[in-house]
């Protein structure tokens, strides 16, 4: 290309630069994505350069792994041998990394009043959700699931002296997939932090928690749709903020035409009824991932005094005819993506 | 300022939008398909191409469709599903995955509307 004149030079030159700085922004971003922990995991990191973020990725990569191997409520691992001794009726030596996960899921179920409860993993085996793949898509027989229900297995039912736990319910078998995940991205975080990252993503399975910015933007975050392909809505997250979402169609199957979905309701040993997803917003992740359950296990009765009990302002529910809740803080912060917008309404916390 | 140097700044700025709309497209529209298996980036695929393809894992073979600028699951030898149920995706930062099968399937935009989603 030849020009006319020498000053058009400089105008070339200044287009040039433009396009050049947009893509200089892109190239402070580094995203990777791989399946560990059972799921996908996505972390993005900005401006650090190219490789102190991928050190920390690895870093991190190698953490989950170790996470899922020591807590996995199926495989062979250090909770399995754990379930059996309490499960004989042995005080049991808890590993280190799972000590302060017992800690926080005993107080989380406490204070969402047993509707998050880690103890009920006889529960979740007989619905068939302890296994990688979905089960075969036929209920447990209802006098299975009312003697399962009624052994009662809480978190309650455990002492934890130092390391040594003990249950005073042989029925207690712990399963941590309501909250294992948001506590794993919470340590993934202190990590990053460790490593002089202040500008992060860690999602595992949509268990996600942010620190930082993106450059000179909050971070974007969307919200999967429970019941249609793509986003129903997004949220600029605050630095230091974990979003999680609880929903039925995470994990289900269909018998019959009727959808049995993974989140178990520990009062029936039922599908929880009544909502389609959870959202909340919190500052730790393992908090948010336990409340999201617990309120969707509260249902719409429940859902606004057991959030008042567990301290969270942040929840957008979505219930069974497709109709969306929030809390009044929630929705200061919450843009709806999909056309048409659901029919919304907004409920104050006692 | 001559006469040439104002037909070249009238140029410039007439060829804006078709640098814009050629180089960054809409930027948050997705371009690329990143084909993912045991987490491992496989191909990167063209999301403007129309095109049906077989990934193998290991309980199989997922297949996806790229129709459009959007890309699905079609099939998949996993029991739930959930890869076909998540549907078309377009946009920047939009996944989907077969756990089972060890595939995932991401969008990749200019810009991303979204950085993470919550699903």
């Amino acid at each position: 290309m030849t020009f006319p004149h020498k000053k058009s030079h400089g105008f070339t030159l200044a287009l040039i630069l433009l396009l050049t700085a947009c893509s200089t922004q892109q190239a402070q971003l580094h995203q990777q994505q791989f399946l560990l922990f059972g799921t996908l995991v996505d972390i993005s990191i900005w401006g650090t350069d190219k490789q102190q973020a991928q050190q920390a990725i690895a870093q991190i990569s190698t953490d989950l792994e170790n996470m899922h191997n020591e807590w996995h409520a199926w495989h062979d691992s250090p909770l399995t041998r754990l379930n059996k001794m309490l499960a004989s009726g042995q005080s049991a030596t808890v590993p280190p990394s799972m000590v302060p996960l017992v800690q926080k899921s005993m107080a989380l179920s406490d204070a969402s009043d047993g509707l998050f409860n880690p103890a009920m993993g006889k529960l979740v085996k007989l619905w068939g959700f302890q296994q990688d793949d979905l089960p075969e898509s036929t209920p447990p027989d209802d006098a299975e699931i009312n003697a399962t229900t009624a052994l009662q297995p809480k978190m309650q039912n455990l002492t934890l002296t130092h390391n040594q736990l003990q249950s005073h319910n042989t029925n207690v078998q712990l399963d941590f997939g309501a909250i294992a995940k948001g506590y794993a991205v919470d340590l993934a975080i202190d990590k990053l932090r460790a490593l002089g990252i202040h500008n992060a993503i860690v999602n595992a399975g949509g268990n996600l928690r942010v620190i930082g910015k993106h450059g000179d933007r909050p971070w974007r975050i969307g919200i999967r749709h429970p019941r249609a392909p793509g986003i129903l809505a997004s949220i600029e997250a605050h630095d230091d903020e974990s979003i999680l979402t609880s929903g039925d169609y995470e994990r289900f199957f269909e018998y019959k035409g009727k959808r049995y979905h993974h989140i178990l309701d520990p009062r029936t040993g039922y599908p929880a009824n009544g909502f389609t997803s959870v959202t909340v917003i919190y500052h730790d992740a393992a908090t948010a991932d336990a409340a999201s359950t617990a309120l969707f296990v509260a249902g719409p009765q429940r859902w606004r005094e057991i959030a008042k009990k567990m301290g969270i302002q942040y929840i957008m529910i979505m219930d069974d005819k497709g109709q969306v809740t929030m809390t009044p803080a929630m929705a200061e912060r919450i843009h709806f993506e999909s056309n048409p917008t659901p029919h919304m309404t907004i409920s104050t916390l006692p | 300022m001559t006469r040439a140097d104002i037909v070249v700044v009238i140029l410039a700025v007439a060829l804006l939008p078709f640098l814009y709309i050629t180089y960054w497209g809409s930027s948050q529209q997705g371009n690329e398909l990143r084909v993912m298996v045991n987490g491992k980036e496989t191909m990167v695929l063209s999301l403007h191409e129309n095109k049906h393809i077989t990934v193998p894992g290991p309980l199989g073979a997922s297949v996806i469709d790229i129709h459009d600028g959007k890309a699905r699951f079609v099939s998949s030898p996993c029991r739930g599903k959930q890869c076909v149920h998540t549907g078309w995706l377009g946009q920047g930062g939009e996944f989907a995955a077969c756990l089972p099968n060890r595939v995932s399937i991401a969008v990749i935009a200019q810009e991303q509307r979204y950085d993470s989603i919550v699903f």
